[in-house]
């Protein structure tokens, strides 16, 4: 009976969906998702369904669509078409990304918003959601043509957003030089200096701790794993994929907490010291990929007792994955961990995995996981850091003030332990203790789900 | 052909009145040479071609030397051929600016214009198929350039002997020999080689002349040279001037009763010598196994592809046709010095009586001498110079002298003079040491070198110093001295060890005057110097040999000059012994070239850079074409590309990364479009030569080392600031300059996008003038030196320039609409011209197995494969992943040139979540081009470029090693490269018919 419910009640908002909303697969997939796991709690919660929840929720609260004539360096005329999503503002001001792409169109920009909205509320920060952008190419332009374009789409887009209305960050295309030049030019037609878009300049309202934030936040998420199973970091074996942003700041905020960091890796092989890493070779590791940009290899030139392992592809996996420790942290690639290097992890007595990268765990990978009782931290909570620390950014705009680099650590800190506690509960509460995947799923929904009882029919 | 007599051609020309005239009456007075700019100074170099024509026609009193009017345009040459007898003879190579030259000789027939027309040519492929249909028959005579200018003598003296033969052999009863060769390329070889052996014989013969008449009618009376090309044109020849036939060289397979004979050459030979018995007859085949039939009728065998064939041949005509030792004397009836250069003129200037300087002066002789040798500039100042402006001989003398000598101290610019110590400038001087070619890269720069002297690139608008770094010459006379001394030809082209043979040439000899000559140019020296190869062959258009040969670089900082000339001297044995290399062997293999023509020049040039500590390098280097395959909006083709690294040129030319920007759109820089993408690819570490410390007690006699250094080196040295950015990591964003905290890129962005150095302007200037000289596509090397004193200007050198190998071939292949089915691949980005449909071998890089960490296993594979398919001569397809011959292992196959030689179609595609801008600096790219391959590029952005790799997987075939699978089909593939439209496709078998 249940399962009829669930698939009656899917079935049903995705045919809605797709009649309202044809020729846009990607924001179908994307609902398609989101019902699915939310479907046990919507048995639950009667009332969110007399109330249309998700019927609502799949719907934008606004679309601006609008265009962007600008001029290039040879006085050449090109017309764009710009979009801001206005998904949800149930729990705070509209809060997603801009996209410069020729691939951006509503579709995917609706699909983006909405899977925003769920991201946001989880980090559990007054954010709302949305997503916006327009199919300009930035390919081959030069500085000042991005910066005539940029102020072509603001000279639109100012009417719609504002520090308490909508925020925009930057995404693919829109980089700190964009971020500027839209900036510039809000502070032009409104004269406010505010903090209307995130990813600013550090001299001018941006936050530190950026590039900090999801190698930290991973680990002060699996911090609350251990801590919800009373244990601590301290002592802990830990490997560490990849050697990147996420990666280094893994690896020093683990050693910070006195966990010992065995291996780190390159998309050539990895390196596996079992003297653990510490503060120098760290410093070595991060000249070595962020200046020199080299090869990881080096580094076992560098540090003789470190063994350098090359990728095989002859393997079906990674060996990096067998080596004895406690935790990992697949932080460098999607689908990074198959199923057989799940097995290999749970044999050489990991007990905990938490997501640094986007998606690196297979499905498959994920219920070995689960099935061996692992601690997993899904991706959409554990590197949730990032986003985290955008919403700080609009906070310290709010007030006018810049937080040291600590106060902005211990801020992300408490904001993981949240993330970590919502999603705890949530999975508790609807019947799956210690899954953080359905966890952070219902935990992010709810919340959005009922700031939208509480606000009356919108 | 077409005889043409000055009678039937206008009223005689100037200084007719000559005691001998009846011999040799017509002859080329006047040539119309209708080619690029380029082309033309390829022809005559650097004089020598009018050296050689001096030699045989101003050095024996006759005084009509032919003057040579060279236009590029096809238009240009119809009108000025338009005037009745203004030309005796129209060369003109196959491209011209505005139209083909089949075109162009059918307009000149169309307005009855009967001057003879030669075609000349330098490109193989296209030759082929022009010969292959009937167009060419609208030349009176096709030949091919291979390096060598005494081609322009054998075709003027083969058009005269023609002209000549009849009336002459009746009047006195000159020689001839006949040769018969309808291939194209051998007798283009052969002429010149024939008439040098002729002119050496002539030379003897004066020499035992009782009297200067006697001697002019010696000269006069040479014998001459018949090329026929069918058996029956040779025979009537034979018949009718059997009595005065002085031999016979002749292939075995020509033409007879109009169609090919493969045993023409053996009746011949049979038929000449049993009616004339005394006749040298010389076979010559391919095919070693008709050696026995050859002597059987009595004649003499040389093997055609025998790499001493050139050798042999004039052995041969040495012993057979009785040809001894030449010798040169004056100009004039009187006893008087000869020149061979202005410097030789300024001497003999100081010696001559007056009668001789006021007879010369009276006929503008001096002017007119210097004009042919392209020194416009001091022919017009000497023009004006009559002996009555002057009070007397003397000052006429004095004010030539004078003239001359300005000329020679303030025109060394843009001259190729011979190395002299006392007018070598180290700061500008290109000089010469040795006699014979200049060989190719140093004809390239000597064309940049004249380019920049004419005022092409003026250097006061920028505010920069532009010019070719200073650099002596060795020419290949002194490459076959050494050679010869030490008898090292015979071995070098035998030995298949490379170490044996650097070790032979390491320890052979140096020809003592150029040795001599070296030491004083060290003197002159302090800087650190480039020895780079300039063989024949190298840079010739449609053949770049690209990266064959070997380059070396020294830092020339010891203190004791011998040391300093050791480390010279072995640098330069070891560019020899380079030619003689299996990969030069190998490459030359697939040219139309034996390694027996190839000869050595080499150019040892200033090294640009600065010294920074114990290094030495330059701030900018890199290399730009006028015509760009890869265009992004909003650049055409034609806006030309560069690319530019910091350090030396070798980060370049190894196909690492670079910043690449149109020079007319700098600050377009589709690389940092993307922020990640910008810093991730780009150049991290560059090249430097080592500075030892200059009293080095055991500096040893090699070449300098170069070192790999870090970008934090470059901005201790204060170089970054001006090519540098900074990424920061906090704000995601990469800021121009170096000002603040973060990580360096190199993104060229102060001097491309905030005016640091005009270095687009320049770049763009030099391709236009570039292009302008040589009437096509050019690609350009060059080099900044920025950390230059204060107070002196920076500095922009060219150090290379040359065609780019573009092919413009008449017809055009259209590429039809096919249905993406029954294709294999589709892409709109696309090199070459042209269609085929006879591969059946395909290798691929399987996209399922390739991983970037093995591309050097990959690219094993290939060569392995390539091997096997190459000695099977089967042409194959290449489908391969990433930036095909990278150096960068990391971003594609890192094959080399040689490895892959044997795919005639390649497909690139594009690297599984990685975008990588495909390489344009690279020697590898370069030969691709010009071996004529078709390059089709797949991007996965882009949904009109696929390949079915669903199909390739279905394809009968097996895995050679891990990752390369190589496909036997059954039916041909049809592949077809529309190169003007950018667009290609390979069908798949059985969906398309021949």
């Amino acid at each position: 009976m249940k399962a009829t419910l669930e698939s009656n009640y899917v079935s049903d908002v995705m045919a809605e969906v797709k009649e309202k909303h044809p020729a846009q697969p990607e924001f179908h997939q994307a609902v398609h998702e989101v019902a699915e796991s939310i479907a046990p709690l919507l048995e639950a919660r009667p009332e969110y369904r007399k109330k249309k929840i998700f019927e609502r929720i799949v719907e934008p609260e606004r679309v601006v669509m609008f265009r962007v004539a600008w001029q290039d360096d040879r006085g050449e005329v090109h017309v764009n078409r710009g979009f801001r999503v206005q998904m949800n503002s149930a729990i705070g001001p509209y809060k997603g990304g801009l996209r410069f792409h020729p691939s951006v169109n509503l579709g995917i920009l609706k699909f983006l918003a909405f899977e925003q909205v769920f991201k946001n509320s989880l980090t559990t920060l007054p954010m709302g959601g949305g997503k916006g952008g327009c199919d300009f190419d930035p390919k081959g332009k030069s500085d000042d043509e991005v910066m005539r374009f940029c102020q072509s789409f603001m000279s639109e887009l100012f009417r719609h957003i504002g520090p308490d209305t909508d925020v925009p960050a930057g995404d693919i295309g829109v980089g700190g030089r964009e971020i500027g030049y839209l900036f510039g030019q809000y502070k032009r037609l409104r004269n406010h200096f505010t903090g209307v878009l995130t990813g600013k300049g550090l001299g001018w309202g941006g936050s530190l701790i950026r590039p900090e934030a999801t190698g930290y936040g991973c680990v002060y998420f699996a911090l609350e794993m251990l801590a919800a199973n009373k244990q601590e970091m301290k002592g802990k074996t830990c490997l560490v994929s990849g050697s990147g942003n996420v990666s280094q700041y893994t690896i020093e905020k683990l050693l910070q907490l006195g966990a010992k960091v065995v291996a780190v890796s390159d998309s050539a092989g990895y390196i596996y010291d079992e003297q653990g890493f510490d503060r120098d070779k760290l410093v070595y590791l991060m000249d070595l990929k962020n200046n020199r940009r080299g090869r990881i290899k080096e580094y076992a030139d560098r540090f003789p007792k470190a063994v350098y392992t090359a990728v095989d592809p002859k393997l079906g996996y990674n060996p990096l994955w067998t080596h004895k420790a406690d935790c990992a942290f697949p932080s460098a690639t999607q689908n990074e961990i198959n199923a057989k290097d799940a097995e290999n992890l749970v044999k050489a007595g990991v007990r905990l995995v938490a997501e640094g990268a986007n998606m690196p765990c297979t499905p498959d990978a994920v219920e070995v996981f689960h099935g061996a009782g692992v601690l997993f931290g899904p991706g959409k909570a554990a590197n949730a850091g990032g986003v985290s620390v955008s919403g700080l950014e609009m906070s310290q705009n709010s007030q006018r003030l810049s937080w040291s680099r600590d106060e902005v650590d211990a801020k992300l800190h408490h904001i993981m332990r949240s993330i970590h506690d919502t999603c705890l509960r949530a999975s508790e509460r609807y019947g799956r203790k210690g899954n953080y995947v359905d966890g952070a799923n219902i935990g992010g929904f709810l919340k959005v789900a009922d700031a939208m009882m509480d606000q009356g029919l919108s | 052909m077409r005889t043409a007599h000055p009678e039937d051609l206008g009223p005689a020309p100037r200084n007719a009145a000559q005691l001998f005239q009846e011999l040799m009456r017509f002859r080329v007075r006047e040539i119309l040479l209708i080619s690029s700019p380029y082309d033309a100074f390829t022809l005559s170099e650097d004089g020598s071609l009018y050296e050689s024509l001096l030699d045989e026609y101003v050095g024996f009193g006759l005084t009509h030397m032919p003057n040579l009017t060279h236009v590029s345009r096809g238009d240009e040459a119809l009108s000025l051929a338009e005037e009745p007898g203004r030309f005796d003879l129209i060369i003109s190579s196959l491209h011209l600016e505005d139209m083909h030259s089949v075109e162009m000789v059918h307009r000149l027939r169309e307005q009855s214009i009967d001057t003879p027309v030669v075609l000349l040519t330098y490109d193989n492929r296209e030759l082929a198929s022009l010969l292959h249909g009937d167009r060419a028959r609208v030349f009176d005579r096709v030949f091919a350039w291979q390096g060598d200018f005494r081609i322009l003598l054998a075709i003027i003296n083969l058009i005269e002997d023609r002209a000549n033969f009849e009336r002459d052999t009746a009047l006195v009863g000159v020689q001839s020999i006949i040769l018969i060769e309808d291939d194209v390329k051998f007798y283009s070889s052969y002429l010149p080689l024939i008439y040098t052996a002729v002119f050496e014989q002539t030379a003897d013969l004066i020499a035992e002349g009782v009297n200067p008449a006697h001697k002019l009618l010696r000269m006069r009376a040479r014998p001459k040279i018949i090329l026929c090309s069918t058996y029956e044109e040779a025979w009537e020849y034979f018949e009718q001037y059997h009595e005065t036939i002085l031999g016979v060289v002749c292939d075995i397979e020509f033409p007879r009763a109009g169609g090919p004979d493969v045993a023409a050459g053996f009746d011949f030979a049979r038929n000449v010598i049993q009616s004339h018995g005394d006749i040298p007859v010389l076979l010559q085949s391919h095919d070693a196994a008709n050696r026995a039939r050859a002597e059987e009728v009595g004649a003499s065998f040389l093997r055609k592809d025998s790499p001493t064939l050139l050798r042999d041949l004039k052995q041969y005509m040495m012993e057979h046709f009785g040809f001894g030792d030449f010798i040169f004397r004056g100009p004039d009836g009187t006893e008087v010095q000869r020149a061979e250069d202005l410097r030789a003129l300024e001497d003999a200037l100081l010696e001559v009586p007056d009668e001789s300087i006021a007879y010369h002066g009276r006929r503008n002789d001096f002017s007119r001498w210097l004009k042919a040798r392209t020194e416009f500039d001091l022919a017009h100042r000497l023009r004006p110079s009559k002996v009555s402006d002057y009070g007397s001989i003397a000052e006429l003398r004095e004010h030539l002298l004078e003239s001359i000598r300005q000329h020679r101290r303030g025109h060394q610019r843009g001259r190729v003079v011979d190395f002299d110590a006392d007018t070598f400038d180290p700061a500008r001087s290109f000089a010469r040491v040795g006699g014979g070619s200049l060989g190719g890269k140093a004809r390239g720069l000597a064309f940049a070198n004249t380019l920049l002297a004419t005022g092409a690139l003026d250097t006061e608008s920028t505010g920069v110093r532009i010019s070719v770094p200073p650099a002596i010459v060795l020419g290949t006379d002194v490459f076959d001295r050494f050679i010869e001394d030490n008898d090292l030809l015979a071995f070098a082209i035998r030995c298949n060890d490379d170490a044996e043979i650097l070790d032979r040439f390491r320890a052979a000899a140096f020809p003592r005057e150029e040795t001599d000559a070296l030491l004083t140019y060290l003197g002159a020296v302090h800087y650190p110097l480039s020895v780079r190869s300039s063989s024949l062959l190298e840079d010739s258009q449609f053949m770049p040999f690209a990266g064959v040969y070997e380059t070396f670089m020294l830092p020339n900082n010891h203190r004791d000059a011998a040391v300093r000339l050791e480390q010279l001297l072995d640098s330069v044995r070891r560019v020899y012994a380079s030619t003689f290399y299996q990969s030069a062997k190998h490459y030359l293999r697939s040219t139309p070239y034996r390694l027996e023509e190839e000869k050595m020049a080499v150019v040892v040039q200033q090294l640009v850079g600065a010294p920074h500590g114990d290094r030495y390098y330059p701030d900018v280097s890199g290399v730009a074409r006028s015509y760009n395959f890869y265009p992004a909006d909003p650049m055409t083709p034609e806006d030309g590309i560069a690319v530019v690294a910091i350090g030396l040129g070798k980060h370049v030319v190894d196909g690492r990364a670079t910043v690449r920007f149109c020079p007319r759109y700098p600050r377009h820089l589709i690389q940092f479009s993307s922020v990640e993408d910008g810093v991730g690819y780009s150049q991290r570490t560059f090249y430097a030569l080592e500075l030892p410390a200059p009293d080095t007690a055991t500096a040893p006699a090699e070449p300098g080392r170069l070192v790999v250094e870090s970008l934090e080196r470059a901005e201790q040295d204060g170089v970054l600031g001006a090519i540098g950015s900074t990424y920061s990591r906090e704000n995601n964003a990469l800021y121009d300059g170096i000002s603040r905290d973060g990580t360096r890129v190199v993104t060229f962005a102060p001097i491309l996008k905030s005016g640091l150095f005009p270095l687009a302007e320049i770049v763009e200037r030099e391709l236009a003038a570039g292009r302008r000289g040589m009437s096509g596509p050019v690609e350009i090397e060059f080099a900044v030196n920025l950390s230059v004193p204060s107070g002196t200007p920076r500095e922009f050198f060219l150090l290379q320039i040359r065609p780019m190998a573009i092919d413009r071939e008449v017809e055009r292949l259209a590429v039809v609409d096919v249905a993406p089915e029954s294709l294999v691949c589709r892409s709109t980005q696309v090199l070459g011209h042209g269609a085929s449909d006879n591969i059946l071998d395909v290798v691929v890089v399987d996209p399922d197995r390739f991983d970037r960490a093995q591309s050097v296993v990959v690219a094993r594979e290939l060569a392995l494969v390539n091997t096997e398919l190459e000695q099977q001569s089967k042409p194959y397809l290449l489908i391969t992943i990433g930036r095909l011959g990278s150096a960068d292992p990391w971003l594609g196959v890192p094959v080399r040139w040689d490895e892959i030689s044997g795919a005639r179609v390649i497909i690139e595609t594009q690297m599984r979540g990685m975008r990588i801008v495909p390489s344009q600096g690279g020697h590898f790219f370069q030969n691709l081009v010009a071996s004529g391959i078709g390059y089709l590029t797949v991007d996965g952005d882009n949904s009109e470029s696929f390949v079915d790799w669903n199909w390739l997987a279905g394809a009968p075939g097996d895995y050679r090693g891990t990752y390369v699978r190589h496909l036997r089909l059954h039916d041909p593939l049809r592949v077809v490269v529309d190169g003007q439209r950018g667009r290609g496709l390979v069908a798949k078998p059985g969906t398309w018919q021949r």
